[in-house]
């Protein structure tokens, strides 16, 4: 493998090492926003900031309430770190629909986007008023980075986390769809109306889909904040949202294969164009912004229903 | 997909008592009350007019600002508040029109008037493109496509070096005959007059009447053969345009045209200030447009000169945080925005009685009210 193939090569897997960490963000993010969206039809502008305002909490908890201070390395304080930022994401979550969405129940869908939106620009306006709008340092769960055989690319231990991670709560979710709560939510996901005549409680299960969609955003918020190892005010909405989006919707909007799936891609996808801009050297700014807007008006013009959306 | 309490809600505007509303359209307010109203609007005009004079002159420019937004809160209600399409990503049409009038200014040295028209055909044909794209799409689709499509402006489009400047951006000199900043203000306060006469037109022509009728159900008003597809790229269009211009007057009023001045964050303000203002509601949203415009100062002059709480301890930095919990405030217990809580002020303003609105529905002045909510 020498030359042009062999750089081609190499060029292909370093887009797949940094694809598949940004990807998995991405993933995480569009989980929580299918979940809700299977569940209750809203697409929620929120869940970056279900992420953010948890991976702070994280963060204050292991400075002991003092951010200027350097965190300790300890893994074992992260983990118990990311256990509360999880409670305190699904509790936000859980707040978020008791305090806002449900009260819009009878107004329109995008009336509702409109509320997470205000949602989303109320948490980010709190985190500049109480943390400043600069960056902190963040730890990861394992550092350092190894090379993969065969290729000059290295890939970061926090990668092999994320997706360990991932693969743990997309089972977790399956699983869960499994028992008797899990097949009440897809009920209710189908047909709020019948559901409710065949017992289940619907109020409830929405409650428990947005909770879970918080739990799935701190997870993310935490992770994502170690890709960049550092957390700033509105981190997740600013560069996870808008592609966790175009994912959702290109892995068929209620579909959690899909949303996974179609992060994955997404993630692929602004590192590839990144790539071929600079290897081209276009004269294209912003590469993984145009990406994401082209993949986002090609799924919704040729195939609305997205890869695995059953329904229209 | 929605089966939502909207139907009921217009089938009881279409049947109000009988009594009632020939009550309301024979009322004529007595001599005392014309002469009051008058006297009123008179006043307002002055001060309106007379404000650029009036302020401090380092805030000329802001007074320049509230009239750049509120053209633009018109434009976002054409679509939202007539048309019925959500709009997240103004900012992008608001910067296509502030980067062709620049590139107009600067590369092409064309004179100030045709930059503005420039600039107007750019927001269109920026319009036009995204107006194909809400043909098929509806909803929260066409919700996600705007945002993306604003975020795809700010950080592609308007980085192409030879058409916007790049990172140091684009210059747009003023009018030489609009050349100080007092000028300008007046300036951009007449476009804002231009664009209320030509809203109010608009809401009473047939084309705006037709594009109302969209709002409240495509289907029906298929069915009554109004050009559903025709309509809503028209819609679209007259959005572009507004925005295109209000991009315009807004480059020059700093006279320089850079990407980060055209980003999400904005979109996200102008959709709040539209409703805030309260939607389908023009002197509604010129309102709450003028709020946001000031805001950011308002807050941090209060924060200067006023010693107490909760001055003491709001800055100019809390100013989103205000602008999300006003929004939140307005869709769950608001939803007629300023304009509604205004109401019965706009109403006597308007030669009609000084009356609290009943009910849901909100102000009629525009056609808005609850049905309107984005």
């Amino acid at each position: 493998m020498t030359g042009f193939i062999g750089g081609f090569v190499e060029g292909f897997v370093e887009v797949l090492v940094f694809g598949l960490q940004d990807g998995a963000i991405i993933a995480f993010v569009g989980l929580g926003i299918a979940l809700v969206f299977k569940a209750t039809r809203i697409i929620n502008f929120g869940q970056g900031e279900l992420g953010t305002v948890p991976a702070f909490a994280a963060l204050l908890m292991m400075s002991s309430f003092d951010l200027d201070r350097t965190v300790s390395d300890s893994t074992f304080v992260l983990i118990v770190a990311t256990l509360l930022a999880v409670a305190l994401g699904a509790g936000l979550g859980v707040l978020m629909n008791v305090i806002v969405v449900r009260r819009l129940a009878s107004a329109s869908p995008v009336t509702s986007l409109v509320a997470t939106a205000g949602v989303m620009l109320l948490l980010v306006a709190i985190q500049v008023i109480a943390f400043e709008p600069r960056g902190r340092s963040f730890p990861r769960f394992i550092d350092g980075k190894f090379g993969i055989p065969g290729f000059d690319v290295e890939m970061a231990w926090h990668t092999v986390v994320i997706i360990a991670v991932l693969a743990a709560s997309a089972a977790a979710l399956a699983l869960f769809f499994r028992t008797p709560p899990g097949v009440a939510l897809l009920a209710t996901a189908q047909d709020p109306f019948a559901a409710e005549l065949q017992g289940v409680p619907v109020a409830r299960m929405r409650t428990l889909a947005w909770g879970a969609a918080g739990a799935l955003g701190a997870l993310g918020g935490v992770l994502g904040a170690g890709v960049f190892e550092n957390l700033s005010p509105g981190l997740m909405t600013s560069t996870f949202l808008i592609p966790a989006f175009t994912g959702v919707v290109l892995g068929g909007i209620t579909s959690m294969v899909g949303a996974v799936v179609g992060g994955l891609a997404i993630g692929f996808i602004t590192n590839g164009a990144n790539k071929l801009v600079a290897v081209f050297e276009l004269d294209v700014p912003g590469p993984p912004f145009a990406a994401t807007f082209v993949v986002l008006l090609l799924v919704l013009l040729f195939r609305p229903r997205g890869l695995f959306g059953q329904e229209a | 997909m929605t089966t939502t309490d909207q139907p009921t809600e217009t089938h009881e505007q279409v049947e109000p008592p009988v009594a009632f509303e020939a009550d309301e359209a024979d009322w004529r307010p007595s001599r005392e009350g014309v002469i009051a109203r008058l006297v009123a609007l008179g006043a307002l005009v002055v001060v309106i007019v007379a404000i650029p004079h009036l302020v401090d002159d380092v805030y000329v420019n802001l007074v320049s600002r509230v009239a750049v937004y509120g053209i633009v809160a018109l434009s976002m209600n054409v679509l939202v508040g007539y048309a019925g399409q959500v709009s997240l990503g103004h900012a992008a049409f608001f910067g296509v029109g502030a980067f062709g009038s620049a590139y107009g200014l600067a590369e092409m040295d064309v004179p100030w008037p045709a930059a503005v028209v420039l600039a107007a055909i750019t927001g269109a044909v920026g319009a036009i493109v995204l107006g194909a794209v809400a043909l098929r799409l509806q909803g929260l689709y066409l919700a996600l496509v705007t945002i993306s499509y604003g975020l795809f402006a700010e950080r592609t489009m308007f980085n192409i070096r030879s058409l916007t400047g790049g990172g140091a951006g684009q210059e747009a000199p003023r009018p030489s005959f609009f050349e100080s900043d007092v000028q300008y203000a007046y300036l951009c306060l007449g476009f804002l007059a231009l664009a209320l006469l030509f809203d109010w037109r608009l809401v009473s022509s047939r084309s705006g009447r037709s594009i109302q009728a969209l709002r409240d159900d495509e289907r029906v008003a298929a069915s009554w053969g109004v050009n559903v597809t025709g309509y809503k790229l028209l819609a679209f269009i007259i959005s572009g345009v507004l925005a295109g211009i209000a991009g315009a007057l807004f480059a020059s009023i700093n006279q320089v045209a850079v990407a980060p001045d055209f980003g999400f964050s904005l979109s996200l303000t102008f959709l709040v200030m539209t409703v805030v203002g309260g939607i389908g509601n023009r002197w509604g949203v010129v309102l709450g447009g003028a709020l946001f415009a000031v805001l950011p100062t308002l807050l941090d002059r209060a924060h200067e000169n006023f010693h107490f709480f909760p001055f003491s301890i709001i800055e100019a930095t809390w100013e989103p945080a205000i602008g999300a919990l006003l929004l939140l405030l307005t869709l769950i217990s608001f939803p007629g925005g300023l304009a509604q809580q205004l109401g019965p002020v706009l109403g006597w303003l308007q030669f009609r009685k000084f009356a609290v609105d009943h009910g849901d529905a909100g102000p009629a002045t525009a056609g808005g009210g609850m049905g309107a909510r984005p």
